[in-house]
């Protein structure tokens, strides 16, 4: 072994050999666990296949499945629509002022899920400043903004949307807009433009952020617990539950399997879709800017 | 050579499929400046990032004054090195930057500060010291990194085409100074450039290399003059090229049937007649006669380059020769040319995939 | 023409409509903060009464030095890890890093609710360890590292490495040659991948919540208070969070732009 490859290795295995052991382990522990069975809140081990024919047979547990697949699907769908425009504002009239641009989207996700949670609750719940307003001023309120699950779609938005604008825009670093300008000068009309040039060589940053808020958004339990109200738990809610009140972890561990291979497909299917990552702009590179 | 300081032996190397370096062998004197001068691609860089220690050779022994520093990491060779782009240190002023290898030798702040004020003089940057390498022009960079390389007096100076982001003016001027340095200082330069121009004016030995290999080492002028490979014979200068048979060889001299026309150089490779061959004239060896010669045709341009002139003669059946020479006046365009040249100034060589 | 101005306005106003739907919420909360009457301030009618209040909460004492620790402990172990990893990849460039970059990635795609609760379960049933204050410093480490890697990644992708073997061909070791060039260099980055990995540490409630046992840290109170239904220093605390991220990154956009030291030096 050369001296470089030598010392890559070095440089390398303390953070490679922690991630295994504090991540990577724990997540196939948890594997094991999901073939086990609780009792009065210890595991036993004793290999059975009930917690998935539960989970998958069970038409709760299927009900708030599909519940979250939805809120994921939609949420990081709003994301992507939305962020594009911004994105694409930032990288390409952002100037000296990206930095600043960029900090600004990200700063709230540093605030953490529960403060902005809190936040929210302020602003969209039954007595938060919308409705208030409303009903001060003699309007009926949004019923929609209390507890649904439209109030925990647009915290979820809220909560993740930074992830998919700095997705998008770290593809669009390495994008050579004046590309655009040989699409115009041969004829194609900004959208046209857009969609045979900036759309397939910068998607893989959209895979990217549609993964990044899929994922979450598909486990989310704080923000359905304060902002969906009784009636708006999601798969997350009952996986947490088994960790809570219930105490039945070997059916929490299934119930996170299932969670974590779904992730998985999704990462799959995106992946899939993207086709061809050398041919889109994102590179480990990219972040030039950041 | 008995006062070899840098001794390549067998130096092989390959990135993958891509031979870098084919069985290298160099030596380099004491007072030498030696020019590595090749395409890009031809593994001249790779060889100098070997001698630094960058880079190991798969095969193959460095030495560098009679020590076998082949296993050795770049920082224990005791060499300077400048490279292109220069690479000054932004974090450090000008005397911070100079002073590096003395720091890393841990020499005392004396000795720093007298290495410094010699080394600032002799490239001529007094006064500068304080200031960031942002600060500078790029002469004044490329005098820094100059400084850089040789103020702990290595044994051996290396450059990797220092020349390679400076405009024109300051190019020719920095040529004449490092060519200076090399003389005042008498420690070997290993200087790597795929310009010819510049290997030229301040090298006294070359090597020309391709495809990671080393096709001829030798006297500049030797090499110029006396090329023993056909890559040689083309690469240095601005040579006609003439393909064609081979028909008779005598006393080293080959004829060759050129489009019906009879053209003489010395044979390569062991023509024999019957041979396909190329045949090599740089263009200011070729003559303008008054009348005769082995080849005719007409003026069809003059290129007024200053101090010479490049006449473009077209031979009427379609091909072009350029022959460089002293400005004339009296020429015009269309007149009649009569061309001949010295058969021992021309090169015939085995043209590539032709008979044996 | 016409029709690239609408586009370019378009996407202004969505840039605008961002920062309002981020930052008016965060505004709004501020402002409640400093109000008598939470439910419906207007007409405005200041205090600082929530402020006291958290104040005076001793719960919220032990919860901040829980939340720093967690921070700092977090912080120095993901950029420490992240930093080296990211010198290696982009100093070294050996084939099939990209497989180790995908390793330290992999973080980012996996939910926080996953990562807590198997961390909860290893470290209970196969070590034995009770939740405490160190499990969750190392739960909260394995995704930090991963924005770390990014941060640094992303700053580094500017650094010209011939740097480092210049200073080895003038008797630089590998460890002078870090100290003496690379770190004086790139610590603007490695200190932005501290502060981002500190504030995603000191603001985690999923994956600190299940492996903390019974000790408190600022989200876990607000978690708790926020299920008894708002209590109002809440507010006061919110503002107070959200200043705190906004001067670290004030920090952290100083050290990037006004710097001695630019990352963008590059001829």
């Amino acid at each position: 072994m050369s001296s470089n490859k030598r010392l890559f290795w070095w440089l390398v295995a303390p953070g490679a050999i922690f991630l295994i052991l504090f991540l990577i382990l724990p997540l196939a522990s948890i594997v094991v666990f999901s073939f086990w069975r609780t009792e009065s809140y210890t595991l036993i081990p004793d290999w059975n296949l009930d917690n998935y024919i539960r989970i998958l047979t069970d038409w709760t547990y299927i009900k708030f499945l599909l519940r979250s697949l939805s809120m994921a699907t939609i949420v990081s769908l709003i994301c992507l629509v939305f962020s594009w425009p911004i994105a694409f504002f930032i990288a390409r009239y952002g100037g000296k002022f990206k930095l600043i641009y960029l900090l600004l989207t990200s700063a709230p996700f540093l605030t953490g899920e529960i403060l902005r949670v809190t936040a929210l609750q302020q602003i969209l719940g039954p007595i938060g400043v919308i409705n208030m307003a409303l009903s001060t001023f003699g309007f009926e309120p949004i019923q929609a903004l209390m507890y649904t699950n439209t109030a925990t779609a647009i915290g979820l938005t809220y909560l993740w949307i930074p992830f998919m604008v700095l997705a998008i825009y770290l593809s669009l670093l390495n994008f050579d807009f004046e590309l655009l300008e040989v699409a115009k000068v041969n004829g194609a009309r900004p959208l046209r433009a857009f969609w045979e040039i900036t759309w397939p060589l910068n998607r893989a940053g959209s895979a990217i952020g549609v993964v990044l808020v899929f994922i979450p958004t598909l486990a989310s339990s704080i923000t359905s617990k304060f902002l969906g109200g009784p009636n708006g738990a999601l798969y997350g809610n009952i996986l947490a539950n088994q960790f809570g009140s219930t105490g039945t972890w070997a059916l929490g561990s299934a119930m996170g399997v299932v969670l974590f291979a779904i992730s998985l497909i999704v990462l799959y299917i995106v992946w899939k879709m993207v086709g061809d990552l050398k041919r889109s702009g994102v590179t480990i590179k990219g972040g030039a800017e950041l | 050579m008995t006062d070899t300081v840098l001794k390549l032996d067998n130096i092989s190397k390959n990135f993958g499929p891509i031979k870098a370096a084919d069985d290298i062998n160099i030596e380099v004197g004491q007072t030498e400046f030696f020019a590595l001068l090749g395409p890009s691609g031809s593994g001249k860089t790779t060889m100098l990032r070997m001698i630094a220690g960058l880079e190991k050779p798969d095969t193959g022994t460095i030495s560098i004054s009679g020590r076998d520093v082949t296993n050795e990491p770049p920082y224990r060779r005791g060499i300077g090195m400048v490279f292109q782009d220069f690479l000054l240190f932004p974090h450090k002023t000008v005397a911070e930057n100079i002073m590096f290898p003395l720091k890393m030798q841990g020499a005392s702040e004396k000795d720093k500060r007298e290495n410094l004020q010699w080394v600032s003089n002799l490239v001529h940057l007094e006064g500068l010291e304080e200031r960031y390498p942002h600060q500078l022009s790029g002469g004044q960079k490329q005098r820094v990194a100059l400084a850089r390389g040789l103020v702990s007096r290595p044994s051996l100076l290396l450059l990797d085409e220092p020349l390679a982001n400076l405009d024109r003016e300051l190019r020719k001027e920095m040529e004449v100074e490092i060519r200076r340095f090399q003389i005042e200082l008498a420690i070997p330069f290993v200087y790597v450039t795929h310009n010819q121009e510049e290997a030229m004016t301040m090298s006294d030995r070359m090597a020309i290399m391709r495809d990671g290999k080393m096709e001829q080492v030798g006297e500049k002028f030797s090499l110029y003059h006396d090329p023993a490979s056909q890559f040689v014979a083309s690469f240095l200068g601005s040579p006609n090229a003439f393909e064609g048979v081979v028909s008779s060889v005598e006393e080293g001299i080959a004829q060759i049937n050129w489009f019906g026309h009879s053209i003489r150089a010395r044979a390569h490779d062991g023509l024999q007649p019957g041979d396909r061959a190329v045949c090599y004239v740089k263009s200011e060896k070729i003559s303008m006669l008054e009348s005769g010669g082995a080849l005719t045709g007409v003026l069809r341009d003059i290129i007024f380059k200053g101090q010479y002139a490049d006449y473009l003669v077209s031979l009427g059946d379609g091909h072009e020769i350029t022959v460089s020479g002293a400005p004339m006046t009296g020429l015009k365009k269309g007149a009649p040319m009569h061309l001949d040249w010295d058969p021992g100034k021309a090169d015939a060589f085995r043209a590539q995939g032709g008979a044996q | 023409m016409t029709a690239l101005r609408i586009g370019k306005g378009v996407q202004i106003l969505l840039l605008a409509a961002l920062y309002v739907f981020l930052y008016g919420p965060i505004i709004y909360i501020t402002y409640v903060s400093f109000q008598a009457n939470s439910v419906w301030p207007f007409p405005p009618e200041f205090t600082a009464k929530h402020y006291i209040s958290l104040w005076n909460e001793e719960n919220y004492h032990s919860g901040f030095v829980n939340s720093l620790a967690i921070g700092i402990g977090t912080g120095v172990i993901a950029s420490v890890l992240a930093t080296m990893a990211a010198v290696a990849i982009l100093k070294y460039r050996v084939r099939r890093s990209v497989y180790i970059a995908g390793l330290f990635l992999m973080p980012l795609f996996i939910a926080h609710i996953l990562i807590g609760v198997s961390s909860l379960m290893f470290n209970k049933m196969l070590l034995g360890l009770p939740g405490n204050i160190f499990s969750a410093i190392l739960a909260n480490a394995t995704y930090a590292t991963a924005f770390a890697f990014l941060v640094v990644v992303a700053q580094l992708a500017r650094y010209d490495w011939r740097l480092d073997e210049a200073a080895m061909v003038f008797g630089a070791t590998p460890g002078t040659t870090f100290r003496e060039v690379t770190f004086p260099l790139i610590w603007p980055a490695i200190l932005g991948a501290f502060i981002v990995s500190f504030l995603l540490a000191f603001n985690n409630l999923e994956i600190s919540f299940y492996n903390l046992g019974a000790t408190p840290t600022l989200p876990t109170l607000a978690w708790g208070s926020l299920r008894h239904g708002v209590s109002e220093e809440l507010y006061a605390l919110a503002a107070l969070i959200n200043v705190a991220v906004f001067i670290f990154l004030g920090v952290m956009y100083v050290l990037l732009r006004t710097g001695v030291v630019r990352l963008d030096y590059k001829d």
